[in-house]
């Protein structure tokens, strides 16, 4: 879909997974970008 | 608890049940009988402690029969070796007391719990999130009717938990659900000594339907997995690339071109969870909007899980 908006997109093999894998660097996720799921209370 | 030998070595107490597995001959209802001989041997000797075991160990996810102590705990009571009253209290308070240690697992789990059954789904990314959403929506619902559903009868309590239902909400529903599955099997049990035959008969007639029924399912199957195969070819035309080359163009001068995306949806409920360092985050169900905040002048790398 991107590719077809126009975008210049690439899939990343092995996703995060691979990247941490290969020892590159990561950060938490953002507190603002957490997804709250439903609760019941 | 002391009964005639007969009816411990034979277990001639569930008559028809033998009679429908001998004359069929169907392996399911063969080894249907001999379990329920094994069960009925065990019930005769230690009655209730045994249904209730069975039932706990159940309903806490061990791969036990409790529909099938169940049944045969109702067909004791109606030979009048076990007594109702005593039986079905002991059944009902093994099942809510494994349903509240399953509830309270998931409370203290949260969403590492679902996250782990998600795992195995065909779309782990929203697969949380569905999961999450149906049973808010009918949650209260799936507690009364998922005991019935192997695989989903023990999904239930761990989710009512992880998303703060009150206990005492989650008792009333869930009472009512294992009130209904308790009785559900044990009036079988008790009703059915003759069931099993009548089964048996109807499997013998359904025979051939059932093996066309079968043979249409394998071609439907086969068709969905032709299906499903063009339809991900599209993807296919996606270029890939290497943790390496993403690498290798961020230490560059072509840095600046270089956007990394988190198309992750799964991996977003956790309060410990990592990403990519440098990378944005953009929610895959609804691109439309999202791709407003991407630039066309940069190379996007995609990734998720």
């Amino acid at each position: 879909m991107l590719r077809q908006k126009g975008f210049n997109a690439f899939i990343l093999v092995g996703g995060l997974a691979a990247w941490r894998k290969a020892g590159q660097p990561l950060e938490s996720v953002p507190r603002e970008d957490l997804v709250k799921l439903p609760t019941f209370s | 608890m002391d009964f005639p030998a007969w009816m411990i070595e034979s277990s001639s107490w569930i008559p028809g049940f033998h009679r429908a597995a001998r004359w069929t001959r169907a392996p399911i209802l063969v080894s249907l009988a001999k379990r329920m001989t094994e069960l009925a041997s065990l019930i005769s000797r230690h009655g209730y402690i045994i249904v209730a075991t069975i039932v706990f160990a159940e309903s806490i996810g061990l791969p036990f029969p409790a529909a099938l102590s169940l049944v045969t705990g109702g067909a004791a009571v109606a030979a009048h070796l076990l007594r109702a009253p005593i039986l079905l209290p002991f059944a009902l308070g093994a099942m809510l007391t494994g349903d509240t240690l399953l509830f309270f697992a998931g409370r203290r789990s949260g969403w590492r719990l679902l996250g782990f059954l998600c795992k195995v789904s065909a779309n782990p990314e929203t697969c949380i999130l569905r999961s999450a959403e149906s049973f808010y929506k009918r949650g209260k619902m799936t507690l009364v009717l998922a005991k019935f559903i192997p695989g989903v009868n023990t999904m239930g309590p761990p989710l009512a938990g992880s998303m703060r239902m009150h206990y005492g909400q989650f008792l009333r529903f869930d009472v009512m659900g294992a009130t209904l599955y308790v009785l559900a099997y044990f009036t079988l049990g008790f009703l059915g000594r003759d069931f099993f035959k009548v089964i048996g008969n109807t499997f013998q007639t359904a025979g051939h339907a059932m093996g066309d029924v079968v043979i249409v399912g394998v071609v439907v199957y086969i068709g969905y997995r032709f299906w499903l195969m063009r339809k991900n070819r599209v993807y296919n035309v996606v270029p890939r690339v290497l943790v390496e080359e993403v690498v290798k163009k961020l230490a560059s001068e072509e840095a600046t071109r270089v956007l990394v995306v988190d198309v992750r949806s799964h991996g977003y409920y956790d309060p410990d969870a990592a990403r990519i360092k440098g990378s944005i985050r953009i929610e895959p169900n609804n691109l439309d909007e999202e791709i407003k905040r991407l630039s066309k002048e940069k190379d996007v790398y995609l990734y998720c899980t």
